[in-house]
């Protein structure tokens, strides 16, 4: 390893570091400066009524009756030594829980992502190269797909998938089939998404000049896409894998709840209704650092599939 | 005017006819039914086995112990595994559970209930009288943090186990409402050995004598019950004897309504909790589900106008609001027929309640004069009234954790009628937290706040001035900040009278003064809708506090 590179990693490192740091605090004072009474939500399901003592005990036992700068400081201390701290709410370890959790939502957003890969490369291999109509009709599609908001496809496809031709449960159970109707609620936008800028990619390659002298190297036009130009397409569209899988775990919130899909985002969403700081700060804590390493990783893969990139990292 | 009919049958099962005329039809006709039988329609012999999947819309409680804080969730669940000493049957009267008998000393400040000595907790040891004690030392512990069964309890000075069967209360003044309290799962019995365990452990399974017992729970998924194979107390309205036929039930948390709706529809469960209005349309029209109706006991849903400060400190601005908002027709479009209106503070449940339709007219002339005539005479550009430099404007928080879509659309319509008369009803939706943070700031001149309880001594934490006084939490029960000497006699009266009678008449009077005050805006029942699928035979709501019971119950197929 270069000099040079080192310091890039090191640079990398503390960037990620300082995002990691400033998730927590800004999670920490948002929870905080609304108002309410965290101990009251620890406390207050609809309809119970909290006596002061029970409340006198929350405010303890949390450290809550403690100022915000040492309730902040005493979080941060506890973040740096790996400890998430314990759910008011839930009365468990936050590390457990989230580690209950986690896989999840891993497997649904892997699986979306390569679902919506797949259906993305399958729409800008059919629509480069077949014509106008077919370009127009194909970026229509991905125009609409990526504006379909989650909670309304998700019922959709609950009404015309279990509903109406009972294909698939609407609710998820744990087994495979489960699977199906949350993976294409969160595949489908992102497909758009990753369709279009596929779709541009290659088109420009099948401009350049090396995809025409492939052609009068008498390589068929499927040849051609599949052998040169699907690289062009992917360059970007892994650059943005890195961000859609941040948009999965955001979609993830909406989507286990409709299919009541135990999960992070279903953590997160109860955990901030009942203002449950730890719990949300390490889920958003999880999701960073997700983030940022998908980030790093989609940054290494690029350089893989863009030889251009490794001569200059070299 | 005339008491409420006591319509503790309102708690009925309706078959889902095709149409939702039929379904009113059918409704009207379980009203008139008191039979006591609220069972599914048995067809056919009940068969044993198999697993009831449940779905519950309700928020997944943190702790399945319900002494630990205390809500509407936790009692839903916990009345599958946990019972109380007495029960309530369809008429509103009290019948024995596990506790056989009861004697009150004459002076109302001693009871002795005397136990069933043939009941077996679900981890196999007896039921005692030190089992009582333990529940209510639990339950009055500070450290166990209960705010609804800490509440009820707040005259019993102490429990003392007699002898293994019998336990006796020592109050610190006389209670009429101890019974009602007692039958609340709130305060259900649980093991002495199970508590002793600590609050981590009990939270995760308590141990109690109902017909199911906790058998694990995967967070935010659900809590697996099984049958208890001990069971030997089903409370005195039950329909057999012995272990429940289910072998057991999937308690499954669905917090969307569509989703839980479409469950239903694929088989995928048995049993959907808060049916929404526009999904009870959906079933009446489908035809295949059947229908529990069962509302909460204890407060009906209603407005509190905060007569605390301006300018709802004055009685012909109150009036002049409830004569001005036209709530029936935001009632019949929004609910579908499926929620009726109240006239009353207290729900249709109970016994007790008294019920004005005459306070509650709409009357748009009579609001505006009103207003006149309490100096809200002139209007700004937008419609508004002003008086003093002060428009007519009034603050609306609304829980979006307590009040359904169908509801929190029926406020607009509040809204939009109560502009006619000339007011500016501003409403926020707040999540739970942020709404308790406004009403404990004074932040609010209308609010909606449930409350569940068993009997009519909700009136007394309601609305006694007492309730004014905030704890140091904030938190006070009186939000209508109604302070009037002769109703906190009335109310103190009435929870201190031992008489049927007395009660009876002292509470009437109370009700009048509360709704007199023109501080309350009935709307409809706490509403409580389940939806069962064909093949579930024998499921009903329980006469406490309207949670379902599968004892009975069984599949086919």
């Amino acid at each position: 390893m270069t000099p040079g590179s080192a310091s890039r990693v090191a640079a990398r490192v503390a960037g990620a570091v300082f995002v990691l740091w400033a998730v927590a605090t800004i999670t920490f004072f948002a929870l905080r400066l609304i108002p309410g009474d965290p101990a009251l939500a620890v406390l207050g399901g609809p309809g119970s009524q909290a006596s002061p003592e029970a409340l006198e005990q929350v405010r303890q036992q949390y450290g809550l009756d403690q100022p915000l700068a040492v309730q902040y400081a005493a979080m941060l201390g506890r973040l740096l030594s790996g400890d998430l701290g314990q759910s008011y709410a839930l009365k468990v370890p936050v590390a457990d829980l989230l580690g209950a959790q986690l896989p999840g939502t891993v497997l649904l957003a892997l699986a979306a992502l390569a679902v919506a890969w797949l259906l993305a490369l399958a729409l800008a291999l059919v629509s480069t190269g077949a014509g106008r109509v077919a370009a127009s009709l194909a970026s229509s599609i991905e125009l609409t797909s990526a504006a379909l908001p989650h909670f309304w496809l998700a019922t959709a496809l609950i009404a015309l998938f279990s509903t109406a031709l009972g294909w698939f449960p609407p609710v998820s159970t744990g087994d495979l089939g489960g699977l199906v109707l949350p993976v294409l609620t969160l595949a489908v936008p992102l497909a758009g998404f990753l369709a279009a800028v596929m779709r541009e990619g290659m088109l420009d390659a099948l401009a350049q000049p090396f995809a025409l002298s492939a052609r009068a190297r008498g390589e068929s036009a499927i040849g051609v896409s599949l052998r040169h130009t699907i690289r062009h397409a992917a360059i970007p569209a892994v650059a943005l894998s890195g961000w859609a899988l941040g948009t999965l775990l955001s979609g993830a919130v909406v989507v286990e709840t409709i299919f009541a899909r135990p999960g992070l985002g279903r953590t997160l969403l109860q955990a901030v209704t009942a203002r449950d700081v730890p719990v949300v700060t390490g889920v958003v804590l999880v999701v960073a650092v997700v983030y940022v390493l998908m980030t790093l990783l989609s940054d290494l893969v690029s350089a893989l599939v863009d030889p251009r990139r490794q001569a200059v990292a070299a | 005017m005339p008491a409420l009919p006591s319509r503790a049958a309102r708690r009925a099962l309706l078959p889902l006819a095709a149409s939702a005329v039929l379904l009113l039809a059918a409704c009207s006709a379980a009203t008139g039914d008191a039979t006591g039988t609220t069972g599914t329609a048995a067809s056919g012999t009940p068969v044993s086995g198999g697993t009831l999947v449940y779905a519950s819309g309700d928020a997944e409680p943190d702790c399945l112990d319900p002494h630990v804080g205390g809500n509407y969730p936790q009692a839903l669940i916990a009345g599958q595994y946990l019972e109380s000493l007495v029960s309530i049957d369809d008429n509103g009267r009290i019948i024995p559970w596990l506790a056989d008998s009861w004697e009150m000393a004459e002076d109302g400040l001693t009871w002795e209930f005397t136990l069933r000595d043939d009941v077996r907790f679900s981890d196999g040891t007896p039921l005692t009288a030190a089992d009582v004690k333990a529940t209510v030392e639990h339950v009055q512990d500070p450290a166990t943090g209960s705010s609804t069964g800490y509440l009820a309890l707040g005259k019993v000075a102490g429990v003392e186990a007699v002898s293994d069967t019998v336990a006796r209360f020592t109050m610190t003044a006389p209670d009429s409402a101890l019974l009602e309290s007692l039958s609340q799962p709130w305060l259900a019995i649980e093991s002495a050995a199970g508590i002793a365990r600590g609050l981590d452990e009990n939270c995760q399974a308590p141990i109690g004598t109902g017909p199911f017992a906790v058998d694990g729970w995967v967070k935010q998924d659900h809590v697996a019950l099984v049958r208890n194979d001990n069971y030997s107390s089903p409370p005195a309205d039950a329909a057999h004897e012995g272990p429940a036929y289910l072998e057991a039930i999937d308690w499954r948390f669905l917090p969307d309504s569509a989703s839980r709706y479409a469950a239903l529809q694929a088989g995928q469960v048995q049993v959907i909790d808060n049916a929404q209005p526009d999904t009870l349309a959906a079933a009446a029209s489908a035809g295949t589900f059947t229908e529990i109706d069962a509302p909460r006991p204890g407060a009906s849903n209603r407005l509190e106008l905060n007569s605390g400060q301006a300018p709802f400190d004055d009685a012909l601005v109150r009036e002049a609001f409830i004569r001005a908002v036209d709530v029936n027709d935001g009632i019949d479009s929004l609910f579908f027929g499926t929620a009726e209106r109240s006239y009353s503070a207290l729900s249709s449940v109970e016994p007790l309640g008294y019920s004005d339709e005459s306070l509650f007219g709409t009357d748009l002339k009579k609001a505006n004069a009103l207003l006149d005539e309490a100096g809200w005479s002139e209007k700004d550009a937008n419609g508004i009234r002003v008086k003093d430099g002060q428009r007519l404007s009034l603050a609306f928080p609304v829980s979006t954790n307590q009040s359904i879509p169908a509801e929190q659309s029926l406020f607009e319509q509040v809204q939009a009628t109560a502009a006619e008369a000339g007011f500016e009803v501003v409403i926020t939706p707040l999540d739970l937290s942020s709404w308790y943070g406004a009403l404990f700031t004074n932040d609010y001149d209308v609010v909606s706040a449930p409350y569940t309880k068993v009997g009519p001594d909700v009136l007394r934490i309601l609305y006694h001035s007492d309730s004014i006084t905030p704890a140091p939490s904030g938190y006070f029960a009186n939000l209508a900040q109604l302070s009037d000497p002769e109703l906190d006699s009335l109310l103190a009266q009435a929870a201190s009278s031992l008489d049927a009678d007395e009660r009876q008449t002292l509470y009437t009077a109370a009700q009048k003064r509360i709704l007199g005050s023109f501080t309350v805006l009935p709307l409809y029942d706490q509403q409580n809708h389940f939806l069962l699928s064909p093949t579930l035979h024998g499921a009903r709501a329980i006469g406490t506090v309207s949670t379902p019971s599968f004892y009975d119950a069984w599949l086919s197929e």
